[in-house]
């Protein structure tokens, strides 16, 4: 123990810990009425951490090679201790840091938090909710699996429907015509590179913007609940009076992490099937198309609506329009007020969107 | 016209529609070719001329199609012999073609691959008989619809063709018990094999005791069928034991209560802070 107060002091000496410390207890303050729902940004460090190392992990053993990258997997969840857990880990994170992100995003979306002076926010907001896609999108095909190989194909060929620059886009990605080991190559590359570096980026960037202007104040339980950024120069919204980050806030963000871990726990042991079905189990056969094949369940909206119009383009158009409404959300939407239930009109055309939105993925898995 | 010129014309339509059907020949055997070469399948012509062929010339490819030896890439040389990769001169004696083998030949035929099976075969009642037309493997599995071997095989409407049943059911009533458990284990590497579960060892070790019961049933010796029956089934207990990976539902339990628990005690501090 004395070892470690030295070792501290030491540090403090240089880096001045104890008044980042004290700072964050008593200077960083939240919002006297923030609810849980502010705590699934800290739920999304959580998970994007631990995609990172059961990542590592199976970096360790994986072989990104068409011959040798299935049975690699295949090695790693029957010879390797607890390999088969950590794969799942893998495989179940990456769809739940989906999950959670379009719940943040939800929560931010009714409480009015993107509204000035935090457009910024929003928008590398949904530019990591896109990367989460992206990189969810490259892992799939790892394991080079049935199911990842045509699943693969299915999301890729959609980018196709692109005019012009399309076909040229689809062969930039697969490396060919077809997905192969061009694909895997490109595809692993954006995985364990590019992605995870560019979303640590851009989260460092998302943190940075809310340490500059500071946590939005939740429109519940006040009587003004417009918001308080009249187009002024910059200012730090501060909670005076409000419940310190640490270790108030903080215990809420473990309770959080916990239940979250929870749900996913469940999942991993008692679920696996439900994100690795069979076909996730056989090796890809470029010859032998299995029956259904669709993307994963966070493209599925996008397969079916490119399905529902006669013609791809229009399809293709609408879902750019809808994916740029909901990006450029905070430049359309200019009004004060932050309260659901005082701005009807916005509330239920979100809540349409978003019912709109899973009746399409229901559609599209039953398709 | 003249009736030379005349029967010329009439040859000439003859050859006209010959060459058209030939045409019309190879371009389905180049497609099919062009198939199998996309498939990264080796060429068989045998297979390629004879699929597009009818009566007795086309029938064995539609039957070898349904056959155990079509599933494991067996084609026609394996059997008749010649060269498959080379149309011209495919049914050259030059090349090894036999043509249709002679009863008495085709236990050694398929021997040649099913060894122990040959042994088991040669020392039995059937075995003996051959000289004098006994029966010979195609008799109960076929000759291009093969079938493999099965407790099914061993039935009534078969055996009947030459004796009685009397003796065949005690045979087939030993190794009942044994097929089954052949089975249930099958079914259960089928399942764990779509779970992730890695059983190329499992399938290897239960091909081979799948082969060793299955060759016995060709001895014809109750007595030794039953010994050896007793054996598989031994091994094959060892076999089903096998089969699952990763942890319990007991671990898993464990580690959601162990959540569950944290997010509680986390809950428990904040009340009191607050």
């Amino acid at each position: 123990m004395i070892l470690l107060k030295k070792l501290y002091n030491w540090i403090d000496d240089r880096l001045g810990m104890r008044e980042i410390i004290n700072e964050k207890r008593s200077g960083y303050l939240l919002p006297s009425n923030v609810n849980a729902w502010y705590s699934l940004g800290s739920v999304l460090l959580v998970i994007f951490a631990l995609q990172v190392m059961t990542g590592l992990l199976l970096m360790l053993y994986y072989v990104p090679d068409v011959d040798k990258a299935f049975s690699s997997v295949a090695f790693i969840m029957n010879d390797i201790p607890l390999g088969r857990l950590v794969r799942l880990f893998h495989a179940v994170g990456s769809s739940l840091m989906i999950v959670v992100l379009v719940l943040h995003m939800l929560s931010i979306l009714f409480m009015g938090s993107y509204k000035s002076p935090r457009e910024l926010h929003w928008l590398t907001g949904f530019v990591l909710l896109l990367m989460a896609m992206g990189i969810s999108l490259t892992g799939y095909l790892l394991p080079w699996n049935q199911l990842s190989f045509w699943a693969t194909t299915v999301a890729t060929d959609g980018i196709g429907t692109i005019p012009v620059v399309g076909p040229y886009l689809v062969e930039l990605l697969r490396g060919g015509k077809m997905v192969g080991f061009k694909t895997l190559g490109r595809f692993y590359t954006l995985h364990v590179g590019l992605l995870p570096a560019g979303i640590t980026i851009l989260i460092g960037v998302h943190l940075f913007l809310i340490q500059r202007t500071g946590v939005s104040t939740p429109p519940f339980g006040l009587e003004d609940t417009s918001n308080p950024w009249k187009e002024e120069k910059f200012k730090y919204e501060d909670h005076p009076g409000g419940i310190p980050f640490f270790p108030n806030f903080f215990l809420q963000d473990l309770i959080s992490i916990s239940l979250y871990l929870a749900c996913f726990l469940a999942l991993v042991f008692f679920a696996p099937n439900l994100f690795l079905p069979a076909t996730a189990n056989l090796p890809a056969n470029p010859y032998v198309t299995p029956a259904h094949i669709k993307p994963e369940w966070y493209f599925l909206a996008n397969y079916q609506t490119l399905k529902l119009f006669p013609s791809e383009i229009i399809g293709l158009i609408v879902q750019v329009l809808a994916i740029a409404c909901v990006a450029l959300l905070p430049f359309i939407d200019r009004g004060a007020e932050k309260h659901p239930l005082k701005r009807p009109f916005f509330t239920i055309t979100a809540l349409g969107c978003i019912l709109l939105w899973i009746g399409m993925t229901v559609w599209g898995y039953y398709s | 016209m003249h009736p030379a010129l005349d029967r010329y014309d009439g040859l000439g339509i003859l050859l006209m529609r010959g060459w058209s059907l030939s045409l019309l020949l190879l371009a389905v055997i180049m497609l099919s070719q062009a198939q199998a070469d996309a498939a990264g399948v080796a060429v068989v012509n045998c297979i390629s001329c004879h699929t597009v062929l009818s009566g007795r010339l086309g029938t064995p490819v539609k039957l070898w199609n349904s056959s155990i030896h079509a599933e494991h890439g067996i084609t026609c040389n394996a059997c008749h012999g010649g060269d498959p990769a080379d149309s011209a001169n495919a049914m050259s004696p030059a090349r090894g073609f036999r043509g249709k083998p002679a009863a008495t030949a085709v236990p050694a035929l398929c021997g040649g691959c099913h060894m122990g099976v040959l042994k088991h075969y040669n020392e039995s009642a059937h075995g003996r008989a051959l000289a004098v037309g006994g029966p010979t493997c195609i008799t109960c599995h076929g000759s291009h619809a093969v079938v493999s071997a099965s407790i099914e095989l061993i039935n009534r409407k078969n055996c009947s063709k030459c004796h009685s049943y009397t003796k065949a059911r005690k045979i087939k009533n030993a190794m009942l018990k044994t097929e089954g458990m052949l089975k249930a284990i099958d079914k259960k590497i089928a399942v764990l094999k779509v779970q992730g579960v890695d059983t190329d060892k499992l399938e290897k070790r239960l091909f081979a005791l799948r082969n060793r019961f299955h060759a016995m049933y060709h001895s014809l010796d109750v007595k030794l069928i039953v010994q050896e029956s007793d054996h598989i089934q031994a091994e094959l207990k060892k076999t089903s034991g096998i089969g699952g990976v990763g942890t319990g539902p007991l671990v898993g339990a464990l580690a959601i209560a162990w959540a569950l628990l944290a997010a509680f005690i986390f809950y428990l501090i904040r009340k009191n802070l607050d």
